[in-house]
């Protein structure tokens, strides 16, 4: 018995410790600033315009657009059913539950793609997963998803299919509209770097 | 409490709750280190399925329940962590049986029955234990102990389901213990 | 930052290596708390040794303290600890099966390895079986297949399933082992047994 009571007292006010402390919310893993360079060099926020695209014309409702640029350019024109969360804003407290889960797929754009990465790269230092950047932002989006270049005659296959979806999605998404271009972005190319599931090392065990 | 009858001179058991503190900081170095529980089943598990590969190459696809272990195991079943962690088990245990001076080759027997008995038993507890380890993913370290120190709802399940079962069935069985 | 490696801090051979280790002082701790005897295992059920109750539930409190307060320190992000997938079914059956082998056999795998590294044949014959055991199911799989992957629940945490913090949930489950520790101790008493 005397082991007994020792032992409960000794982990009765653990237990009382454990209890009252605040549980955290999520997960909560913040980046290395090395692991951070690392991921933002590889790419892997960005999405592709079309799998957006794709996206929208299906009503995915897993989807989430989130406009990063200033109430007033969001006024102006934004994507269908995107929210505005104005990069000078990004770390208020109302938007922490909308950057901070798992069950959307956010994907951050801005009319280049320098602000939506920079929305990136915060939130992602944070530990927040399932942030994306929409490549090219805006401009690359009016260019070359609402308005398809047309491939030419000795054009691959598959740039004749990426035309047709375009054509296809931009019908459904509607035409163009007011387009303004911030300071440093230039509309990159095609190049469609593969949007992976972040995995992150999933814990492995067994019997 | 246990009386130690003074004529075997083996050293005396460690006291449980010392015991149980002593497991369960073991329990907590092995997530910290491999983010994982303890277990034993698995191992079984591991040399089952390279025996079956060692004996018939072919048999293992023949096998789905071995086919998905070895591919997520290529090349080696035998390079799990469970096998390397049971080697140490016996090892532990001999060396624990050593210094307590408790090696002795026997069979431990309720004085109520024979040896023979014992051993059937033995087999058919094994048996059974063994078929339904697989079932439930784990036996009492891996599912009901490890699990129970991450709070896991399937680990805690199978601990009640064993420890249930068990009293449940300790009245037929009582001949064999008391 | 733990967990070691699945964090990729140690290689996976260290990882091995350490899991030698670690099993020593599992086997060494079982045994020298009297795991490696079957008799006083199964004491439990008849009341006159409840070494396995005490062992065990103090092994799982100390280590489920010891992840949560590692958590809140930050020393170690839980999300990469291996949490049991809960398949409702197979995890009942499966242990009710078990069950009746403990109460039959006398060990579980872990212990049983104990006891026959200190000599004990009982325990060498239940890892026999142990492998016929494990050698069965794999052989009549196509069977249980359908019952193997009923009902999956993904992992969830006993604490999220009640509606309770972690480590609300803790100190629930502190008081009632230390409720079940007095009422073992008591039986204890009553159902006194020689030592074995």
């Amino acid at each position: 018995m005397k082991q007994l009571k020792l032992l409960a007292l000794i982990i009765i006010p653990l237990g009382i410790i454990i209890a009252a402390m605040p549980a955290d919310k999520v997960n909560h893993s913040r980046l290395t600033p090395g692991e951070l360079l690392q991921e933002a060099g590889s790419g892997v926020q960005f999405i592709s315009p079309d799998i957006v695209a794709d996206m929208l014309v299906r009503k995915d409702p897993s989807l989430r657009l989130i406009d990063v640029r200033t109430p007033e350019e969001f006024e102006t024109y934004s994507l269908p059913g995107s929210i505005n969360v104005p990069l000078s804003n990004l770390l208020s407290e109302e938007f922490s539950d909308i950057l901070n889960q798992d069950a959307y797929t956010n994907v951050f754009y801005s009319n280049g793609s320098v602000y939506a990465n920079q929305a990136w790269m915060i939130t992602r230092q944070l530990g927040y997963e399932n942030n994306f950047v929409l490549e090219g932002g805006l401009n690359y989006w009016f260019g070359n998803i609402l308005s398809p270049e047309s491939p030419s005659q000795t054009s691959p296959d598959e740039e004749f299919a990426r035309y047709d979806f375009r054509k296809s999605a931009a019908a459904a998404l509607g035409g163009g509209g007011v387009v303004s271009t911030d300071a440093a972005s230039p509309s990159p190319k095609a190049v469609k770097p593969p949007v992976t599931a972040k995995s992150k090392k999933k814990p492995s065990g067994g019997c | 409490m246990t009386i130690n009858t003074s004529k075997d001179k083996s050293r005396k058991y460690l006291n449980p709750y010392l015991g149980g503190v002593l497991l369960g900081l073991v329990l907590l170095s092995a997530n910290f280190i491999a983010g994982r529980g303890l277990g034993a089943s698995g191992a079984i598990k591991s040399v089952v399925a390279t025996t079956i590969g060692t004996v018939n190459k072919d048999a293992i696809g023949t096998m789905p329940f071995m086919a998905e272990y070895a591919e997520s195991h290529s090349g080696n079943p035998m390079k799990s962590w469970l096998v390397f962690e049971m080697f140490g088990v016996i090892v532990g245990g001999f060396l624990s049986g050593a210094v307590a001076g408790r090696l002795k080759l026997k069979v431990e027997h309720s004085p109520k029955i024979s040896s023979r008995r014992r051993l059937i038993f033995a087999l058919a507890g094994g048996i059974l234990f063994g078929f339904g380890s697989q079932l439930g993913r784990g036996c009492t370290s891996g599912s009901a102990l490890s699990g129970m120190a991450v709070l896991s709802l399937g680990g805690f399940i199978t601990m009640m389901a064993i420890f249930g079962t068990a009293y449940a069935l300790a009245y037929f069985f009582r001949k064999n213990w008391i | 930052m733990g967990p070691l490696a699945p964090n990729e801090i140690i290689s996976e051979n260290t990882n091995f290596l350490l899991a030698f280790f670690i099993g020593i002082a599992f086997g060494w701790v079982l045994e020298s708390s009297g795991f490696s005897s079957s008799r006083k295992l199964a004491g439990i059920f008849y009341g006159y040794d409840a070494v396995v109750l005490k062992v065990f539930f103090t092994a799982a409190i100390t280590a489920m303290l010891g992840l949560l307060f590692m958590s809140a320190f930050g020393w170690i992000d839980l999300t990469l600890v291996y949490v049991n997938p809960t398949y409702l079914t197979s995890a009942i059956v499966g242990g009710v099966v078990m069950g009746a082998g403990f109460i039959m056999g006398g060990f579980c795998p872990g212990t049983s390895f104990c006891g026959a590294a200190i000599g004990k044949i009982d325990a060498m014959v239940f890892i026999g079986g142990l492998f016929i055991g494990v050698y069965g199911f794999a052989f009549t799989y196509g069977w249980w297949e359908k019952l193997y992957l009923a009902r999956y629940l993904g992992e969830p945490k006993i604490s999220d399933k009640l509606g309770l913090s972690d480590g609300l949930f803790g100190l629930f489950m502190i008081l009632v082992a230390l409720g079940m520790f007095v009422v073992a101790e008591w039986a204890e008493k009553k159902f006194p047994r020689e030592e074995y």
